[in-house]
């Protein structure tokens, strides 16, 4: 500020410089560049239940129990047929049509009777000869599946809810069938969650991000 | 004109011209000062003046806890239930994960999100769920993008990665200001108040572990969750780093974390290390577990993944 003319012309640039981003912040759109809405995820996949019931939740829930009642269709004391085709598969009859028969490969596990008891439909008859209630099949499980029913008593196999710190609360140990369909055991295969959005949204469509500035 | 005056310094007409044209600058500066009013999340006072998180008294942490609860009753328009759990005598947190059994639906993802408070837009996550090709552990051949009609896929297994809660925390070590530290359970925590922002310890984390809030975490009111704890759950501010804490806010109260309660393949395994008959022992003496991630890098994880046999 050396000339007093330059005063003047000085503050008038600086004004008008100022005047100018005032009206861009006062009529311009307040955040140009915000990414779009991420929608929020399904609750569905919040949800912390198990893939399947078993007849101990349904017991305790005290909910509808009657596919249990065998002996509403079958004979008391008289043992079901089996019938099987000439590939030596079990033919399952239409009142039954929910059984997917797959437990074991090749076929080689398609006898009722391996699991069920003969004489008492209501009951489980394990490998080793023990007659069992619906409610401990683990048990029946456990005779031909060893290494995995001790992981399963440590805690180690399957789902445990709850408390890790047993004198503070409850914890609960999922059953076998919790998560396996006895009759078709193998984990069924599920939707995904969705995936990760890009943090820094450059354009790409959702689920496209960018690579991770790490690697 | 008074003639005994002869140069005056400034005459009638020039003062009112100068005076309009600064009157209009300055309130042209003060309009393009506008941006600073959208400056939002300041700290109170109180939040200011805090003390250090391990120099407070009992009274002044119940202070601070109320602060807390006020303001997220302020903003969600609901009272949580904000408290300190200190970590437990006798216990050392350790996390399993069966690789043999995660068929990477992501559902971990998002109930830690739930849980923990996280912002949803723009999105924080702690858990990233990697696919890899089978035969390789190399993570450079590792993909979270994957969007598949159904989980498992053939010819992949899955991977999730989250706060390997280091017995050497490199992440700790970079701290300028010790706002992050790791508690006598094993797990490395962080006081949101005391955090400056400076993202050291998001690079020297070799994990990808931790999230930075770029803006004021967006969590709709209706999925807040009001069970709080001042070193994990509570809604963060703008400007601070936030992990993976083992969902301290349950598991300090005995309870597992949120992902190993919602995995559906029973995948995940957490316990106290130091009780020879939990989960976690068992599985360190008896199945197969091979690794700790990036093990050559001498941090330690209290994270081990592991295969059935």
């Amino acid at each position: 500020m050396n000339s007093p003319t330059r005063t003047p012309q000085t503050l008038v640039v600086l004004g008008v410089v100022f005047a100018g981003l005032a009206l861009n912040f006062l009529l311009g759109s307040p955040n140009p560049s915000a990414p779009p809405r991420i929608p929020l995820v399904d609750t569905n996949f919040l949800d912390t239940s198990t893939v399947r019931r078993s007849y101990a939740d349904l017991a305790r829930a005290k909910e509808d129990l009657s596919d249990f009642d065998c002996y509403v269709c079958h004979e008391k004391g008289k043992a079901p047929t089996l019938r099987f085709d000439t590939n030596q598969n079990l033919i399952i009859p239409k009142e039954h049509a929910d059984v997917v028969m797959g437990h074991g490969s090749h076929g080689r596990n398609n006898n009722c009777f391996n699991c069920h008891n003969e004489t008492n439909l209501e009951f489980l008859q394990s490998r080793d000869g023990r007659q069992l209630k619906f409610s401990d099949s683990p048990q029946l499980c456990g005779s031909c599946h060893g290494p995995t029913y001790r992981d399963w008593e440590a805690g180690v196999h399957g789902r445990i809810t709850g408390y890790w710190k047993r004198d503070l609360g409850e914890f609960q140990r999922k059953q076998c069938v919790n998560c396996h369909n006895p009759h078709s055991p193998r984990f069924p295969g599920r939707p995904p969650a969705p995936g990760p959005h890009p943090l820094h949204w450059n354009g790409t469509e959702a689920g496209e991000s960018p690579a991770h500035p790490h690697s | 004109m008074n003639t005994s005056d002869p140069q005056p310094t400034m005459d009638r007409r020039s003062f009112l011209r100068t005076s309009a044209v600064l009157t209009t600058g300055l309130a042209a500066l003060a309009a393009s000062l506008k941006p600073l009013l959208e400056i939002k999340d300041l700290p109170t006072m109180e939040q200011f003046l805090q003390k250090y998180y391990k120099e407070l008294t009992p009274a002044e942490m119940a202070k601070v806890l109320n602060r807390i609860a006020d303001e997220v009753e302020k903003e969600y328009g609901l009272r949580p239930h904000v408290r300190d759990l200190k970590p437990m005598d006798g216990v050392e947190y350790v996390y399993c994960l069966n690789l043999t059994r995660c068929i990477g639906c992501r559902k971990c993802v998002h109930a830690c999100v739930a849980e923990n408070n996280q912002s949803r837009n723009p999105e924080i996550q702690y858990i990233r769920v990697l696919r890899l090709p089978h035969g390789s552990l190399d993570i450079e051949k590792a993909e979270h993008n994957y969007h598949p009609e159904s989980v498992p896929e053939k010819g992949f297994f899955y991977m999730p990665v989250q706060c390997q809660q280091c017995k050497n925390p490199p992440c700790v070590k970079v701290c300028p200001v010790h706002a992050t530290w790791q508690e006598k359970d094993g797990i490395t925590v962080i006081d949101y108040d005391w955090c400056i922002g400076c993202r050291y310890c998001e690079a020297a984390c070799p994990y990808w572990a931790r999230r930075f809030n770029f803006t004021k975490p967006g969590i709709p009111k209706e999925r807040l969750n009001p069970e709080m704890s001042y070193l994990g759950n509570r809604p963060r501010r703008q400007g601070v780093m936030e992990k993976c804490h083992f969902c301290i806010q349950r598991t300090r109260a005995g309870r597992y974390p949120a992902c190993l309660e919602v995995c559906p393949a029973g995948a995940r395994k957490f316990g106290n290390i130091l009780d020879p008959n939990s989960e976690v022992s068992y599985i360190l003496k008896n199945k197969r577990v091979f690794i700790q991630l990036k093990e050559e890098m001498g941090t330690s994880p209290r994270f081990f993944y592991y295969f059935d046999v």
